[in-house]
């Protein structure tokens, strides 16, 4: 009893079993399986040669992660579980290279002072500084020089106005030699020494750079240079930068410079030496967003109008594209296919080229919309401060609406007919019906749309750059803003126009743009409560 | 009311029905293709300016204002014959980029959007609201990164660095995930968890599940994500005029914008016959996928 | 069951297997290519970025100079409008280019951010127009081998005007006779344009900042906000008043009305010439006349070729610029190309022959170099500016360029 009791469930355990075997086995289907081995084996091989190379050049941080990310995707892959990384993986890779590691960036470069004057590491401000401090003795003779290779050394051979052929090197100051053979008055060769073809000059191009013949004894009398391996000048170097101590010294006054910590040389007397370097600021860019007078009044402005634009810009496409809609969703309206193709033109027309256009379009004098339209009118669309800002808004509204048209109309044909029938039924005009029924269905599902397009809009830099570059200027800020700049055109400004770019400021104000904009959705999502249907 | 209208026989109050029947035409269907009218003549007009613009021969800005004063293709013709300016190519490989890198995250996508709505995991609602998130970070900064990034994966694989187009189209699949997924997971909700449970009752592993049997039952939503972002690519300039340098590699937008920056005044009438022609595939993709864009954008939130 | 695990596992090894041997292979494969690449390395080469037509011009001379030395010369062309951001960021990384082409009014921005050596022309300097070494000078250092010389001029139709003015009120009586619609056209734009109205500008007087004895700017000294100045300013406004001057006449508008015969004169630079020519319009081409009473000095910017700070091929690209671009050949070339006066004496000599360069080398006798220094960034802002306020009417002209002076004054303390 007990056996035909146990024998039955096994039996057909068996049977499952063997059934799940079976479909286990349809499962592992052969194609699918080589077209993974293969995409896979191709990405080892990118990721092994990728490893050789950072290997070979010593980059053992690129090279750990390229190894982590490696050893992690194979893991994926060939695990059983974790089938959502397995779906997400490909995407976040680029993701995370592409976009979290330039945000990460940017949050790196806003605790600095990169920016004009602090452009790179302190080993380039040093080479710079010591290129510029080289100065040619006012009255030097022209030197005519070949470049010798004297034993290990590198020497020059002169011949003077005077005809008097001398060598020297680096340690040895220029004296008359023995041993100089002259072809056509010009001396070329000297025993010992092998002269260096102009070709073999540029293979060694840097070490020949490097070389400062002392004219004499005395180093006051300064250092034979050449720039181009063919003639050489008495050069001075106005600056000496000792290791050690790590200063800078002038060699003229004596004066002393000192790093500073804050990325430049300092004089005791606090003159600085341009370039100098960029380093760690920690949070100075952003107390200057917050605490200067000159800065934080144009923030709040400019935050202000960004904000009036990005909603004016939403609501002002999402109604007109709404309407549109609406007016167009009607079945019994004929050549409706006509009119959709038209109204989606500014959409598909490249919208860097169409704020181009509409500046022409809108110039005061000459424009055809106050030439023609107005009938030569003069309205200061770009010029006036509040036109200006008008402008912008029925340009943004001319690029935006096309898209919103799309989505309601999408959205309306997917709420279901049985709905408004029933209100129907029940007595509800049309206003009542899309009041109450259909809106609230469509909101739903384009809330989202709505909340992103607050944030494209928030960082529309593109239609403010084109269409008036943030002007008409207004100069009262003290900063090189205008009436039209948002918040991204401003940044731009601060990082790339102009001779003080601060790249370190216009960083932090980007992470503090982030943050406002990721605070203004976060808010959204929660209000229209579109993501709840997750749980 | 139709029979009446269709009756030809009671001519003798033809006209004062067919006066109610324009009202009654208007009220219904009527008023609906003047809203139409009024919004193609605002939607239109710029574009009738660039397209009067591009025929005209004089091509600049004050001769433009008569539309279609004069008509000749001398423009067009000219743009594809200027040596250091190979429109043809931008064309060319704009449309590469564009249709490799819109296909490619539609694709992106659509995987992360079917895990989204399909599979339960740690982080997924936080995962999908991070995405929208993170791209809201302003571009116009991250170039330098993105310059720094590729000029260093070019000392490795010299085809990922600087001035390639294969890299411009991985930098854009760095947006892959982002909107475009939230749009795709409202529609993958919209599919019948139950086709899944069958599918996998018979003996259907995952893999199958979402590339024979999902992928084929959304793609309006795959048709609609593809427009975007074939649309977005298209437009993009910032990170395109980084990353490609010579004018043989480079899209429309850069090589457009580059050649009218220089020379605005003698060039309107080829920048406009430029403009005209980069629109032309966004309006031919746009119309071959126009019924599916109609049913697929947002259907998928609204159940 | 076990059959089934072995099944999988079997799979599964020949999986791993085969993707260490595609791997394996790829490494294989990729070797060779990666060799090549390094002794393609070993040949030096100069990277030049240049603009369209520059490099256009220069292709037949950097064949010569491979022909020559055995560097190879790798001619990139850029956009002139992104050179200089992108010498700023990619020098620093390494990245950028051992020569790059651009305007002297740089060198003050670029040398502060350290991407740009000082030249040694050595024995050369003295081949050279004199404005045009004063144009890359800063700090005392020469920047850059120039190659082009270029400011603004009274372009004139010579069927509306066949005499050149001999003064402002005869240029605007001629221009009445004539019966355009402008007296002269002077483009403004919608940002201001403090460049192409600086003729008129120090026709009045003013400056923007004083000179040193050895003719460099000396930004202590700002000059602009004098009675003179106030002056100008009033009679910017007159003229925008009058219906001249206006925001909307933008470069474009400026010269598409100059070729429909709008008025006799134009107030712009041999960039514009050819396009004029193409429209059949005749020219010549004279200095300015004085609107103020004192000569009118425009801006002279002046092109040329910076050797980068880090530069690898420091030598090679000397020889190439001192001794390649430095001749008449190439600056005749580039003048060809471009319209604007080569920098070289002797080729400006003869570019002179041609009688429209002729007049802008006249134009530009009483002209000073654009201001390379730093401080002027912040300068042209609020000059800009103003001009565009008083051009707008936005208030007393007086007052306006008031409030400009003070703004200078405040950033330039800064």
């Amino acid at each position: 009893m007990n056996t035909s009791i146990n024998d039955e469930p096994r039996k057909n355990a068996i049977v499952r079993r063997r059934a799940e075997r079976v479909a286990a086995m349809a499962n592992v289907r052969t194609w699918p399986l080589l077209i993974k081995i293969f995409l896979l084996g191709l990405l080892d091989a990118l990721g092994i040669y990728s490893l050789f190379i950072l290997a070979a050049r010593r980059y053992w941080l690129a090279f750990i992660i390229v190894l982590i990310v490696g050893l992690l995707v194979n893991w994926i892959y060939w695990n059983n579980k974790g089938l959502a990384a397995k779906y997400l993986t490909p995407g976040l890779i680029f993701l995370v290279v592409f976009q979290i590691s330039a945000i990460f960036y940017s949050g790196y470069i806003a605790f600095t002072n990169y920016g004009t004057g602090h452009n790179g590491t302190k080993e380039q401000a040093i080479t710079a500084l010591m290129q510029t401090s080289l100065t040619k003795v006012s009255n030097s003779d022209t030197y005519k020089i070949s470049v010798l290779q004297c034993n290990d050394k590198l020497s020059f051979l002169v011949t003077g106005s005077d005809g008097v052929s001398k060598i020297g090197d680096s340690d040895t100051p220029l004296h008359v030699a023995d041993g100089i053979s002259s072809e056509n008055g010009e001396s070329s060769s000297v025993s010992g020494c092998q002269t260096l073809s102009f070709n073999d000059v540029l293979n060694r191009q840097n070490d020949i750079l490097q070389v400062k013949v002392p004219l004499s004894s005395n180093p006051e009398d300064g250092t034979l240079q050449t720039s181009d391996g063919q003639t050489a000048y008495v050069f001075k170097s106005s600056l000496m930068y000792d290791a050690k101590s790590d200063t800078m010294t002038n060699t003229k006054t004596g004066m002393v410079y000192r790093d500073s910590g804050k990325g430049s040389f300092v004089s005791a007397t606090g003159e600085e030496l341009v370039p100098g370097w960029r380093v760690n600021v920690g949070l100075s860019n952003f107390k200057r967003v917050f605490a200067s007078n000159d800065m934080t009044g144009p923030f709040l402005r400019v935050l202000l109008w960004t904000i009036t634009f990005s909603v004016v810009s939403v609501a002002s496409t999402f109604m007109v594209g709404l309407f549109l809609a609406i007016v167009f969703n009607d079945p019994r309206m004929r050549g409706r296919k006509v009119y959709r193709s038209i109204l989606i033109l500014p959409y598909a027309f490249p919208s860097f080229l169409s704020a181009l256009v509409w500046a022409g379009l809108l110039n005061e004098k000459f424009g055809f919309i106050n030439q023609v339209l107005l009938h030569g009118a003069d309205v200061p669309w770009l010029q006036s401060p509040t036109l200006a800002k008008i402008a912008v808004l029925i340009v943004n509204l001319w690029l935006g609406f096309p898209y919103m048209f799309l989505v309601c109309m999408g959205a309306l044909q997917s709420i279901p007919e049985e709905l408004s029938e029933s209100a129907k039924l029940d007595g509800a005009s049309a206003w009542e019906i899309f009041r109450y029924i259909k809106f609230p269905l469509l909101l739903v599902s384009i809330a989202p749309l709505l909340i992103s397009t607050f944030a494209m809009n928030f960082n529309n830099f593109n239609l403010i750059y084109m269409l008036t570059a943030g002007g008409p200027t207004d100069t009262s800020t003290g900063m090189n803003i205008g009436s039209t700049d948002i918040l991204i055109s401003m940044v731009y400004k601060i990082a790339f126009v102009g001779a003080d770019r601060d790249y370190g400021l216009a960083s932090a104000f980007a992470i503090l743009i982030f943050l406002i904009v990721a605070a203004v959705s976060a808010i959204g999502f929660r209000t229209s409560k579109s993501l709840e249907e997750l749980y | 009311m139709f029979i009446e209208e269709t009756n030809p026989k009671e001519s003798s109050s033809w006209i004062q029905h067919s006066k109610t029947n324009v009202l009654r035409w208007f009220v219904r269907t009527g008023w609906r293709h003047f809203v139409g009218i009024l919004s193609c003549a605002f939607a239109g007009f710029p574009i009738l300016y660039i397209v009067s613009a591009s025929l005209n021969q004089q091509g600049t800005l004050i001769s433009s204002n008569h539309l279609f004063s004069s008509i000749t293709f001398d423009n067009y013709v000219k743009l594809f014959n200027m040596p250091q300016q190979p429109f043809a190519e931008w064309y060319l490989n704009t449309i590469i980029i564009g249709l490799s890198g819109s296909v490619l995250s539609v694709f992106l996508g659509a995987m992360a959007a079917y895990a989204f709505s399909r599979l339960r995991f740690y982080g997924r609602r936080v995962g999908l609201f991070s995405l929208i998130l993170v791209q809201m970070f302003p571009q116009v900064l991250s170039i330098v990164a993105i310059y720094l990034l590729l000029s260093n994966f070019g000392d490795v694989f010299p085809i990922l660095g600087i001035n390639s187009r294969l890299a411009l189209i991985l930098v854009y699949l760095g947006s892959a995930l982002g909107v475009n997924t939230y749009l795709m997971y409202g529609f993958f909700n919209t599919v019948p968890k139950e086709i899944d449970e069958a599918a996998k009752i018979d003996g259907s592993g995952h893999a199958r599940i979402f590339f024979t049997i999902i992928l084929p039952l959304v793609s309006p939503i795959l048709a609609v994500v593809a427009l975007l972002s074939f649309i977005a690519t298209v437009n993009e300039y910032a990170v395109a005029s980084t990353v490609l340098v010579s004018p043989e590699k480079q899209t429309l937008a850069v090589g457009l914008y580059e050649f009218v920056s220089q020379k605005f005044s003698q060039n309107w009438g080829l920048f406009s016959a430029g403009a005209v022609l980069a629109a032309v595939p966004v309006v031919i993709v746009f119309i071959c996928l126009q019924k599916y864009i109609v049913s697929g954008l947002t259907a998928g939130a609204v159940k | 069951m076990s059959a089934y695990i072995n099944k999988q596992g079997i799979l599964k090894t020949v999986g791993v297997v085969s993707v260490v041997l595609i791997a394996l292979s790829g490494c294989g494969s990729s070797d060779g290519s990666q060799q090549s690449a390094q002794t393609g390395k070993t040949a030096s080469t100069l990277t030049i970025w240049a603009d369209a037509d520059r490099v256009a011009t220069l292709k037949d001379v950097a064949q010569k100079f491979t022909d020559k030395t055995g560097v190879k010369v790798n001619l990139v062309q850029k956009d002139m409008g992104s050179v200089q951001q992108d010498l700023i960021t990619q020098v620093p990384a390494g990245k950028g280019p051992d020569i790059a082409i651009g305007q002297n009014d740089w060198t003050g921005v670029l040398a502060t951010d350290g991407v740009i050596q000082p030249l040694e022309l050595g024995d050369a300097q003295g081949d050279y127009e004199k404005i045009a070494m004063d144009a890359f000078n800063y700090n005392g250092k020469i920047y850059a081998l120039p190659y082009s010389i270029e400011n603004v001029a009274l372009v004139r139709n010579t069927k509306l005007a066949p005499e050149a003015p001999t003064s402002w009120d005869d240029m605007v009586a001629t221009a009445k006779n004539a019966g355009t619609e402008y007296p002269y056209l002077l483009q403004v734009g919608d940002q201001g344009d403090s460049y192409t109205m600086y003729p008129v500008q120090t026709s009045f007087g003013p400056f923007v900042f004083g000179q040193n004895s050895d003719g460099s700017y000396d930004s202590g000294k700002l000059t602009i906000g004098d009675d003179n100045g106030v002056k100008f300013a009033q009679w910017m406004q007159q003229q925008a008043k009058d219906g001249v001057l206006s925001t909307s006449m933008s470069a474009d508008i400026a010269l598409s009305k100059f070729e429909q015969g709008a008025s006799p004169y134009l107030i712009s630079g041999p960039w514009n010439i050819s396009a004029i020519k193409k429209a059949g319009i005749d020219v010549a081409v004279d200095a300015i006349p004085s609107a103020g009473g004192q000569p009118a000095k425009p801006f002279v910017g002046v092109g040329g070729f910076f050797l980068s700070s880090k530069t690898n091929n420091k030598i090679a690209a000397t020889n190439f610029l001192i001794n390649y671009v430095g001749t008449d050949e190439v600056q005749e070339a580039l003048y060809n190309a471009g319209g604007r006066l080569p920098a070289l004496t002797s080729a400006y000599k003869k570019a002179i022959e041609d009688p429209v360069s002729e007049g802008f080398g006249k134009a530009s006798e009483n002209g000073v170099p654009m201001p390379n220094i730093t401080e002027m960034s912040s300068v042209w802002q609020y000059w800009n500016a103003a001009e565009v306020s008083i051009i707008s009417q936005r208030g007393d002209a007086a007052d306006l360029w008031g409030q400009m002076t003070s703004e200078i004054q405040d950033a330039l303390k800064k």
